[in-house]
């Protein structure tokens, strides 16, 4: 299938799903006006690919700066769909890199990992260089 | 409160199901159902408290920024309000015209200069020195500042340049940075000039009751002409200024003027002749300009002009009048008619005094 690629702006990161590599990242800030119409494409494209994974491998990098209410949500629903990815079979591992000065966003990772039992997590701390 | 008190109902709900959990149920399709709508709930009760937890982060996190920014906007405010304090202190030490270019960004600070043609005034108090050596330094200081300030008050209601105080003399000019055009600015500096020898009548009476029994007389001179107009010295220390002869001619001829006089040259004259009461003065010879100067004594406003014959203006050594006959009361007319109707019967029957002598 296609990758998928968004530029960044002011309010919204930036999307790089390169599905033929197995390898999909979401950088930057996350507080989009229309938080609904601009992850739904995602969440499409992501359904598309876990559906067809199958036993595959699939590395997910979280490497976000700031993010709303509702763009938690939409993070938490993709880490489900992970999560459920690596229950049918799949080799999911979720990266969640965080600037090492941002406590908040550590923490955060330590509680959505929390919730995968299935997919491997890994709490990173981003050198300076990314 | 704690985060969990918050939850204290949905963790209830949880406790409560799990020991129903532990509880047989009917079958085992209703055992798993109920198993799975648990552990759903129990997820959903985790992504509702993160939730929250995320939003106060957040809302904490906006606020603090709202906080720094206040802060950096108080900041900003004070330093912009010393800043302003300080550029009011120094504007002090600048004409306002110049003070006003440079901070409008209509001139710029560094040593550059043109040619331009301005009008140049010069003026000192005659004899000064005589007339005010039995004054203590702290009243002659205060007099000083005193003249200083009510001839700059007028030469700035006339819009003029002060370049500058030299003991008693001032230098000022019109035409840079801001000009009117070179006849209005030379005829606005002859109203100025008039316009201050009428102050400093006035000022006599306030001055004799502070020791000085001999009223302040001033010399005035005023050339128009070329000059190199602009900002002279080093990158750090500059003076915005007026240079060339035009400024030695105006110099020269207040030194020559008769003290409580204008002496104007024929340059400045030929801009302000229609509506300036001037005679003949004879030449005058200036260092560095090879022919003399013609000059001329201006002696009023000439009739008719400018102010519609409402005001009358005159400024001789022993004489000064400064009448609008248009603003007077009945009352002041006729008082204003008797003092010059007795000033006329007593110039009618006196006699100069040499005359008088022989």
């Amino acid at each position: 299938m296609d990758n998928l690629y968004i530029e960044a702006t002011d309010r919204s990161p930036a999307v790089s799903f390169e599905f033929s590599k197995g390898h999909l990242q979401l950088s930057g800030e996350s507080y989009p006006e229309d938080a609904n119409g601009f992850y739904k494409p995602i969440f499409e494209a992501l359904d598309s690919y876990l559906d067809d994974l199958g036993s595959g491998e699939c590395r997910f990098d979280f490497e976000l700066i700031y993010f709303n209410s509702s763009s938690a949500k939409a993070i938490m629903t993709m880490m489900d769909k992970l999560e459920e990815a690596a229950a049918s079979g799949a080799a999911v591992n979720v990266h969640w890199r965080y600037d090492v000065e941002d406590d908040n966003m550590k923490e955060l990772g330590e509680e959505l990992g929390e919730d995968l039992e299935e997919a491997s997590f890994h709490l990173e701390e981003l050198d300076d260089d990314g | 409160m704690a985060d969990d008190d918050l939850f204290d109902a949905e963790l209830a709900i949880i406790e409560a199901a799990e020991e129903r959990l532990d509880q047989p149920f009917a079958n085992d399709a209703d055992a798993a159902t109920f198993g799975d709508l648990l552990k759903n709930y129990r997820k959903l009760f985790r992504q509702s408290r993160r939730l929250v937890r995320i939003s106060d982060r957040n809302e904490a996190e906006l606020a603090s920024m709202a906080e720094s920014q206040r802060r950096a906007a108080e900041e900003i405010s004070h330093k912009n309000a010393a800043l302003e304090t300080l550029s009011n202190k120094l504007s002090k030490y600048l004409s306002p015209q110049v003070y006003a270019s440079i901070f409008s960004g209509q001139q710029e600070v560094n040593l550059n200069s043109r040619r331009k043609k301005l009008t140049v005034f010069f003026m000192d108090i005659a004899d000064f020195t005589e007339t005010t050596d039995r004054l203590e330094s702290e009243e002659l200081t205060s007099l000083l500042n005193h003249y200083l300030s009510e001839m700059s008050e007028v030469a700035l209601s006339y819009g003029a340049t002060i370049d500058k105080y030299v003991g008693d003399s001032i230098m000022i000019f019109f035409g840079d940075p801001e000009s009117r055009g070179v006849k209005e600015d030379a005829l606005e500096c002859v109203k100025m000039a008039l316009a201050m020898q009428t102050r400093l009548a006035e000022l006599a009476r306030v001055w004799r009751d502070r020791g000085i029994e001999r009223p302040l007389t001033s010399r005035i001179g005023i050339h128009t002409g070329f000059c190199t107009v602009g900002n002279f010295g080093s990158a750090e220390r500059m003076d915005y200024t007026a240079i060339g002869g035009t400024v030695n001619a105006a110099s020269r001829l207040e030194t020559c003027a008769v003290p409580g006089s204008i002496l104007i040259s024929y340059e400045t004259y030929a801009h302000v002749k229609d509506d300036m009461r001037c005679e003949e003065a004879g030449e005058v010879t200036v260092k560095g300009v090879a022919y003399p100067i013609v000059t001329y004594r201006v002696l009023g406003v000439a009739e008719g002009a400018t102010d519609g014959n409402a005001t009358v203006k005159v400024n001789l050594p022993n004489l000064q009048i400064s009448a609008d006959t248009a603003r007077m009361s009945d009352e002041e007319r006729e008082d204003a008619a008797r003092i010059l109707q007795e000033t006329l019967t007593r110039l009618r029957h006196s006699e100069a005094p040499a005359k008088k002598a022989v």
